[in-house]
């Protein structure tokens, strides 16, 4: 073994430097790293002999070596008394337990495996859309759970139940005084039908998918009382939708806190970012030539585009007055440029829902058309802008992580007006443009000739734009994605290698989802089974999504800190949630609800089934209901919240300012080790000592 | 001392257990694979010494880059050929575990970059780094301005004393500061 110690030499020196300087920061640095067991149970430990049998595991030294180190302190060690074993038995198995439960839970969490797995090969940028994407999916899924549970299921009760209760049904709760054409709702025409219209009403949620349990004209609105249960259906629904639009955004806010607290403590920090690639970059976890292959094309990509991001603000900085002046002048062209593209997408998509809602009456294969007519044109938009947009960043010649930021804000301006648009459209042709004397809405204050069940309308469309939706994202990766990759893998012509692979640009993808998300919470009020609907849609894309990110893609040229890309991913859902909540409220506060059909048929708007239910409640709760609603109560609340929020402020600002201090030190740091470095050089010279290094 | 015929005794166990972050059923999992790669003949000596050349069969090491200079750093052989004995191979996977700690893995990740051996990280060893990094081939390799560039700067961030190599207190120091370098050097049978 002469030779395994000689070998060790360099290991021991190492060791000895590395361990006394490093010990107690080691620690530190450990805690910070939130996955190592050993160091903080080596804190609590108070028995010796485990301490150091654990500091000798962290030795680099060889088994030989470390086998005789531990012989060695075995003969030192004092005997071990019972209450000593009996502490040691315990930590042990405290630790035992400690990693079990660790594994069950990275068992339970969904795709744990595959997202290690994406980031690995595909870094952090990419990583955090499908984090992203899980998210949404578990949000759907317990969104999903909490209508269910409120709505859908006791409205299935109670149908199979029927009259064996006592107290009101359907028929009791007609309006008395409304005319008979307003109570006319025929969701199934009689008659003979094509064969093929029934997948036609699978696609457009008419005829025999209308009058069910997915949209909102099937629900009635039975209140039922029994001796000592009464459950309310209509204020349950109304409650349930609120509550859900109140839960997603409490997740969405916790989850950008977290993920704004992971962003300010490593800084985004462009320092180190070169040595922190190459020293840390490789996933050791890598398996087999692809993955390997895969990891390398992504490492060389990172290094060229950091690069090159380099020499690109070089040049910015050595640009002439002149050449400034007429960037600066081009990029304001640009953006009213922009403005001009998106606008006419506006224009395109105002008119496509006109014409829709104009010609509803044809049959067969051109009625279908007509009513995908809006989400063709939306769709469209949404394809062809963006990539306009991208010829225009060219001119713009920002930096490349600018261009992207830019892009997606322009992309999500785009995507969720042009849903606002689609909805102002169906409103004003619902009000007859808020003409109460108009011919159609005289009746019955809506709309009703056109539209005999609004609210099942709404949610039609809503569902038709899921839908739709995934519909081109399956087909776009089916007939141009894997084609797109086959030609490139077999025909070495140099316009299609200049074209190249797919690659898997998060920006726009995320747009997808936060649209897709969009479009449910808007649709959830009217149609209360498209979280379950999106759960699914969202689960097919992330197989899909990734199936085409290991076959077709090459790692994207542009990198998305996957930091600070969290934080604003969750920022633009937030505005994808305003504007659901926006229309939600709208919809409850100002349109007459349809009389036909739905839980709100006798009330004037549906907000008001809860002035009325308080009503029922007893003094005191009414008392201290009111008393919250009014002045007394609410301006103290504000003057506290307007404290609270000041206080948070303050200590934001002074947690921010301890932060970049904190950051100039450690520039220092680097310095004063320069300077202290030099003076023992120039110390041990002076003194003439041979460097004992 | 060393591996008996075909299993581990009781008392081995559980001082490799002690010695290394390996939990048992590693330890035998570790057991299990090493001998699938022994022939009939070897198994019965203590001790042996298997090839760099079989070690690489491995499927987890096999396409790994750097699998040379792991089989190098953790061998105790004599004429430096890389060879793993069974404690060897234990040592390679404790320092590759799920619970080793960040100084361990730094350290290790300090030997299997330096090429040379020399106990510092200078250019000709950040140069063969980058190359095992982006690929072998010719056009996955960085352009020679490109290289020049980026070992510049890296030298300029991590080398604090500015004596154009970095040492290990610098190595570790880098390593320190990223969030993700635990879970990526991770070597799981």
């Amino acid at each position: 073994m002469d030779g395994g110690l000689q070998r060790e030499d360099p290991g021991a020196s190492y060791f000895r430097e590395s361990l006394r300087l490093r010990r107690r920061p080691s620690r530190v640095s450990n805690q910070l790293n939130r996955d190592s067991s050993s160091d903080e149970d080596e804190e609590e430990d108070e028995v010796d002999g485990e301490d150091q049998a654990r500091e000798l595991r962290n030795t680099p030294f060889s088994m030989a070596l470390k086998k005789a180190v531990r012989q060695a302190q075995l003969m030192k060690m004092p005997v071990v008394s019972s209450s000593n074993s009996w502490k040691m038995k315990r930590s042990k198995i405290l630790r035992q337990l400690k990693s079990s439960a660790r594994d069950v839970v990275g068992y339970l969490t969904l795709w744990d495996k595959t997202l290690q797995k994406i980031g690995g090969n595909f870094g952090g940028g990419v990583q955090s859309y499908f984090l992203f994407l899980r998210f949404l999916v578990v949000l759907n899924f317990l969104s999903f759970l909490l209508l269910a549970a409120f709505v859908i299921i006791p409205s299935i009760i109670f149908s199979r139940v029927g009259t064996s209760f006592s107290n009101t049904s359907e028929t009791l709760n007609l309006c008395a005084d409304c005319a008979a054409e307003c109570m006319e709702y025929e969701p199934n025409p009689q008659g003979l039908r094509m064969f093929y219209s029934y997948f036609l009403d699978l696609l457009s949620g008419t005829h025999f998918m209308e009058y069910t349990y997915l949209f909102y004209g099937y629900y009635s609105n039975t209140v039922l009382e029994d001796r000592n249960f009464s459950y309310n259906i209509p204020l349950a629904y109304l409650l349930t939708a609120v509550f859900y639009l109140a839960f997603c955004l409490v997740c969405i806010i916790a989850r950008m806190g977290t993920a704004a607290r992971v962003a300010v403590v490593t800084g985004g920090s462009t320092v180190g970012n070169y040595s922190m690639i190459v020293f840390c970059g490789w996933d050791y976890g890598c398996l087999g030539d692809r993955a390997t292959k895969l990891k390398q094309r992504n490492v060389l990509y990172r290094l060229q585009v950091d690069l090159e991001e380099e020499a690109l603000k070089r040049r910015a900085a050595a640009r002439t007055l002149k050449q400034r002046v007429l960037l600066y002048s081009l990029r304001v062209a640009m953006f009213f440029v922009a403005l001009g593209l998106i606008i006419a997408a506006f224009v395109g998509i105002f008119e496509a829902t006109n014409f829709s809602q104009e010609n509803r009456q044809e049959e067969g294969f051109l009625s279908l058309l007509l009513e995908y007519l809006p989400s063709i044109v939306i769709t469209a938009g949404n394809f062809v802008v963006p990539m306009l947009c991208d010829q225009i960043a060219l001119i713009e010649r920002y930096t490349p992580s600018t261009t992207v930021i830019l892009a997606l804000l322009r992309a999500v301006f785009l995507r969720l007006m042009s849903l606002a648009i689609l909805l102002i459209t169906l409103w004003q042709q619902i009000t007859c443009e808020g003409d109460t004397e108009s011919q159609n809405c005289k009746l019955c204050l809506y709309n009703h000739v056109d539209y005999p069940c609004w609210e099942t309308r709404l949610g039609q469309e809503m569902y038709k734009l899921t839908l739709f939706d995934f519909l081109v994202s399956v087909a776009v990766l089916v007939l141009v994605e894997f084609p797109r990759r086959m030609v490139v893998d077999n025909w070495s012509n140099k316009l299609v290698q200049w074209f190249g692979r797919q690659q898997f640009t998060v920006p726009a993808n995320v747009l997808e989802l936060v649209y897709g998300q969009t479009v449910v919470w808007t649709g959830a009020l009217f149609c209360p089974l498209l979280p379950l609907i999106s759960v699914v849609k969202f689960v097919l894309f992330f197989y899909f999504k990734k199936i085409n990110l290991f076959n077709n893609c090459r790692p994207a040229l542009r990198t998305f800190r996957s930091t600070t890309s969290t934080v604003f991913f969750l920022m633009v859902l937030l505005i994808g949630w305003c504007l659901a909540a926006a229309v939600v409220i709208y919809s409850i506060a100002e349109i007459h609800p349809s009389i036909s059909c739905g839980p709100f048929r006798v009330s004037s708007n549906i907000w008001s089934i809860v002035p009325s239910s308080i009503l029922n409640l007893s003094e005191v709760t009414q008392e201290f209901l009111f008393f919250i609603g009014s002045q007394a109560f609410a301006i103290p609340l504000c003057v506290l919240s307007c404290v609270v929020m000041c206080y948070v402020i303050v200590l934001a600002a002074a947690y921010g300012k301890s932060v970049s201090l904190l950051r100039k030190r450690l520039k220092m740091e680097g310095r004063d080790k320069q300077f202290l470095v030099k003076q023992i050089g120039e110390l041990t010279r002076k003194l003439q000592i041979p460097n004992s290094e | 001392m060393g591996t008996t015929a075909s299993q581990l005794g009781k008392d081995l166990l559980s001082e490799y257990q002690e010695l290394t972050f390996l939990t048992k059923q590693e330890i035998l999992l570790a057991h299990k694979r090493f001998t699938e790669l022994l022939t009939k003949d070897e198994k019965d000596h203590q001790n042996t010494r298997v090839s760099m050349e079989r070690i690489l069969t491995l499927p987890e090491l096999k396409s790994n880059p750097f699998r040379k200079r792991i089989c190098h750093v953790f061998s105790t052989s004599e004429q430096k050929d890389g060879g793993l004995t069974f404690e060897d191979f234990l040592d390679l996977l404790s320092a590759f575990s799920d619970s080793a700690t960040l100084e361990i893995k730094s350290h290790y990740a300090f030997r299997i970059f330096d090429f040379d051996d020399d106990g510092t990280l200078d250019r000709g060893d950040l140069e063969k780094l980058v190359n095992c990094l982006t690929g072998e081939t010719d056009d996955t390799r960085l352009t020679t301005e490109e290289m020049r560039q980026l070992i510049d700067n890296i030298l300029e961030e991590s080398d604090i004393d500015k004596d154009g190599t970095v040492n290990l207190s610098e190595f570790q120091h880098v390593i320190s500061r990223s969030p993700d370098f635990v879970s990526s050097f991770k070597i799981v049978l």
